[in-house]
């Protein structure tokens, strides 16, 4: 996936982001390749593909979700609430794993997700966007929650990675710099660059095109 | 004449009796006053302990201060250093919120944490988006006139100074208002980002009308406070000092009147002498695994937010109140409201980038009333709103999109505009917080929120999810988006007349209890569509006054004076 915006790089403008800002997104990036704390070295290849496969990354450098949503359930950063019908999201995010290794075998004989080929496991989490898996792990869940509980930390981690805001064109830290110019539509700061392409999304979904 | 002489003043006027405008650092965003703080002994009696240093609490505090009053203010989060603690970055700044858990559950379980309340000094307008209008005077009395909902003990002409006085304090800016009791705002209103003259225009062709604000962020300059620079992180909190949070508007002039702001205390019950049935002060842990520690006061105030105050009262039994205090007829933790939130973007052809400028811009209180055409009482508002990238996933998400799809729809965040409502739920019995079996890290129940919507709640967030529809395609949008969600809480510890519908009379006093007050958004009956904080601060305002004076003690629990 490229973005669309080639000549534009947040961290150009990092000299006008303040001290705590920049701390906070240098330490979020440092977490690349650091050994997971949370999961366990049978659960990591499983999450490695699930967070790939949701966000549709299959090459390096990747952002790294994966270290992110370990990182957060290790250090027990939780978002403050619990579904009566679901368990702690820690549990939570242990049983998906094992359900989406279930999933893999019963439908495909794959040792587990990870071993299952890209389509397959686009099969897979499809199922799991749609509520519809079900038996052994998935049991113990209410599957449509569960899917809105992983993506909840996957996508909190995806997109407070300035390489993915990169990739939408979004201006990133404002303090104290701030923005001067607001319109009308299409005025740009000076460290921020128009699009490239604008092909609306919409259409290129419906009509199967990604 | 008077237009042009109050033209020439805009802005020019500040609040009486808040010097919190000048007492902020231009240099530093700390809280001026915390290294000289007083500190007052467990042991020592103040007049007033109050629970939880939010909206509600610290209106309250700052008003007792100024009367004479010795006040310690018990918090459960941190002491914030803004320029250290706080960041422009959706994710980190998760601290803000409270995340310690809540078990939700009903047919429609509101999802917590940082949509709708924090913990720290300053509580949840920390992070709160800005808007704020006032309630119409039919929100007062939404059951006579509309047969649904409940009367408020109080009229909005109690309010009127107090939401006159709190704008000023703020200060709220926007354009004249002409929506419930017509009214101006003290400061002009902003400049509008690209987003909200694309909305805007919308609104124009599909014959609604918008107005400018009103938000409670400064438009020039107000003391030391400086002008928005347009970040357009007001959810993150703000770390210019623009937007009005208790932290800039109410907590200085608290701390040069001698209130001690203790933090990271959590409280875990307020004490009852069951010889006189009166409050002797609060039980609370400084830390986890600590002792339990008692500060002595001779009133109490709640003001721990819809959650948390039913879920303190809960926990506060006595041998005069068996189940929890002020809950003999079982009303503790009932009437708990949040607004339907639907938001709806829309795709355009230009570049918006709407992450520029506050989410809070321009909005309409046109469909606030109720109108019998519409086939259900009771509205709602239209705001703009203005998702960051995370929260803007979200949405695409929710849309039914992943993987290669959402990558699609995210690289494409520029050309969207996004647009809100707040629906006036009604209050249901059964919509309540309740102590669950589960305990936290202090060894204290956490809170079960059980939530459902009702038919005449159906109806409204339906219709309101049309209108928005309708405003974006009449301004050019290819396509639409919509999100349904919730926002805001209210209710829970609810004023009425009598103590077998209510747990506060109409001086916020719990039914039966001479000396414990609720100061926070609990002790409303409904929520009318518009954001709740300013009403939460006018209320504290009024029943400030009418402690001070003693009017609120009066024993027969009617209004007085
Ligand atoms: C994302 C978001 C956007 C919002 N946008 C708007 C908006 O645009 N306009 C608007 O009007 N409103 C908005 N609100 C709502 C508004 O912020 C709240 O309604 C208001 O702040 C509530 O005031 P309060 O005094 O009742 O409680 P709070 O301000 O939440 O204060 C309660 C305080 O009590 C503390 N506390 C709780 N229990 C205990 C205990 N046991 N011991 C010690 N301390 C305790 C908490 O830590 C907290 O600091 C928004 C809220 C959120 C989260
Ligand atoms: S947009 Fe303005 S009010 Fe909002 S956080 Fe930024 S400076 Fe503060």
């Amino acid at each position: 996936m490229v973005g669309r915006y080639p000549d534009f790089d947040v961290f150009d403008a990092v000299e006008t982001w303040d001290h705590a800002t920049r701390k906070v997104i240098e330490d979020r990036m440092a977490l690349a390749g650091r050994p997971l704390r949370f999961f366990t070295p049978e659960e990591e290849p499983t999450l490695r593909a699930f967070c790939d496969t949701v966000m549709a990354q299959d090459d390096e450098p990747r952002v790294p979700v994966a270290e992110f949503v370990d990182d957060k359930l290790a250090a027990g950063r939780l978002d403050g609430y619990q579904y009566a019908d679901m368990p702690d999201d820690r549990e939570t995010w242990r049983l998906v794993l094992a359900g989406l290794d279930e999933a893999a075998r019963d439908r495909f004989g794959a040792e587990g997700f990870a071993a299952a080929d890209p389509t397959g496991r686009e099969e897979v989490v499809d199922a799991l966007a749609a509520g519809k898996l079900s038996g052994g792990s998935w049991e113990r869940l209410n599957v449509t929650r569960a899917w809105s509980v992983v993506m909840h930390a996957v996508l909190t981690g995806f997109y407070s990675h300035p390489w993915a805001w990169n990739e939408i064109g979004f201006g990133g830290p404002a303090y104290p710099r701030g923005f001067m110019r607001l319109g009308p539509v299409s005025t740009l700061e000076p460290f921020e660059s128009p699009g490239a392409t604008q092909e609306d999304p919409v259409r290129i979904v419906a009509e199967g095109e990604v | 004449m008077r237009d042009l002489i109050r033209g020439i003043l805009k802005g020019a006027v500040g609040p009486e009796a808040n010097d919190s405008r000048f007492l902020l650092d231009v240099h530093s965003r700390d809280l001026p006053g915390e290294s000289t703080m007083v500190r007052y002994d467990d042991s020592d009696e103040v007049d007033l302990v109050v629970v939880g240093a939010g909206a509600g609490g610290s209106v309250l505090a700052q008003r007792l201060a100024r009367a004479g009053w010795r006040v310690v203010i018990l918090e459960a989060g941190p002491f914030w250093h803004p320029d250290e603690d706080w960041v422009s970055d959706e994710a980190g700044s998760h601290q803000l919120y409270w995340t310690q858990k809540r078990i939700i559950g009903g047919s429609d379980p509101i999802p917590m944490g940082s949509n709708n309340s924090g913990r720290g000094v300053g509580g949840s307008m920390v992070h709160y988006a800005g808007y704020c209008p006032r309630f119409h005077p039919s929100d007062f009395h939404t059951h006579s006139v509309d047969g649904v909902g409940a009367d408020w003990p109080i009229t909005y002409e109690d309010l009127r100074p107090h939401y006159e006085q709190v704008e000023r304090e703020l200060p709220v800016a926007g354009q004249d208002w002409p929506w419930g009791h017509p009214h101006r705002y003290p400061f002009s209103p902003h400049p509008v980002s690209e987003q909200g003259a694309v909305l805007w225009r919308g609104a124009i062709r599909a014959g609604v009308e918008m107005r400018v604000g009103p938000v409670g962020i400064v438009n020039g300059t107000f003391g030391n406070r400086p002008h928005c620079i347009y970040r357009g992180y007001c959810l993150q909190g703000c770390k210019v000092n623009a937007k009005a949070s208790p932290y800039v508007t109410h907590l200085p002039d608290a701390l040069a009147h001698r209130v001690e702001i203790r933090a990271d205390c959590m409280v875990a019950r307020v004490e009852l002498d069951d010889a006189t049935g009166r409050a002797v002060g609060v039980v609370y842990h400084d830390e986890v695994g600590g002792t339990e520690r008692l500060q002595r006061a001779r009133f109490v105030a709640v003001s721990g937010y819809s959650i948390e105050t039913p879920r303190l009262l809960l926990q506060s039994t006595s041998r005069r109140f068996p189940h929890g205090l002020g809950n003999n007829d079982d009303q503790v933790g009932r009437y708990v409201m949040v607004q339907g939130a639907a938001q709806t973007a829309g795709r355009f052809p230009e570049e918006i980038r709407q992450y520029k400028a506050p989410p809070p811009e321009v909005s309409s209180e046109q469909f606030y009333e109720t109108d019998p055409a519409r086939g259900f009482a009771r509205g709602f508002s239209i705001q703009t709103v203005g998702p960051l990238p995370i929260t803007w996933s979200e949405h695409v998400l929710a849309d039914g999109h992943w993987g290669r799809a959402l990558r699609e729809y995210m690289r494409d965040y520029n050309h969207w505009a996004t647009i809100g409502v707040l629906n006036e739920l009604l209050p249901h019995q059964d919509n309540r917080v309740t102590l669950a079996e589960e305990t936290d890290p202090y060894g204290l129940p956490v809170a079960r929120f059980d939530f459902s919507v009702g038919d005449n709640d159906q109806a409204n967030m339906d219709y309101s999810t049309k209108v928005i529809k309708d405003i974006l395609e009449a301004a050019g949008a290819q396509d639409v988006l919509t999100v349904h969600r919730y926002a805001h809480l209210v209710g829970g510890a609810r004023m009425g007349t009598s103590p077998e519908s209510s747990v506060l009379d109409a001086n916020q006093r719990i039914w039966g209890v001479p000396n414990v007050f609720c100061s926070d958004g609990s002790v409303m009956p409904t929520q009318g569509s518009a954001n709740p904080a300013l009403t939460i601060m006018a209320l504290a305002s009024r029943l400030a006054e009418r402690m001070a004076s003693g009017r609120a003690m009066d024993s027969s629990g009617a209004l007085v004076g």
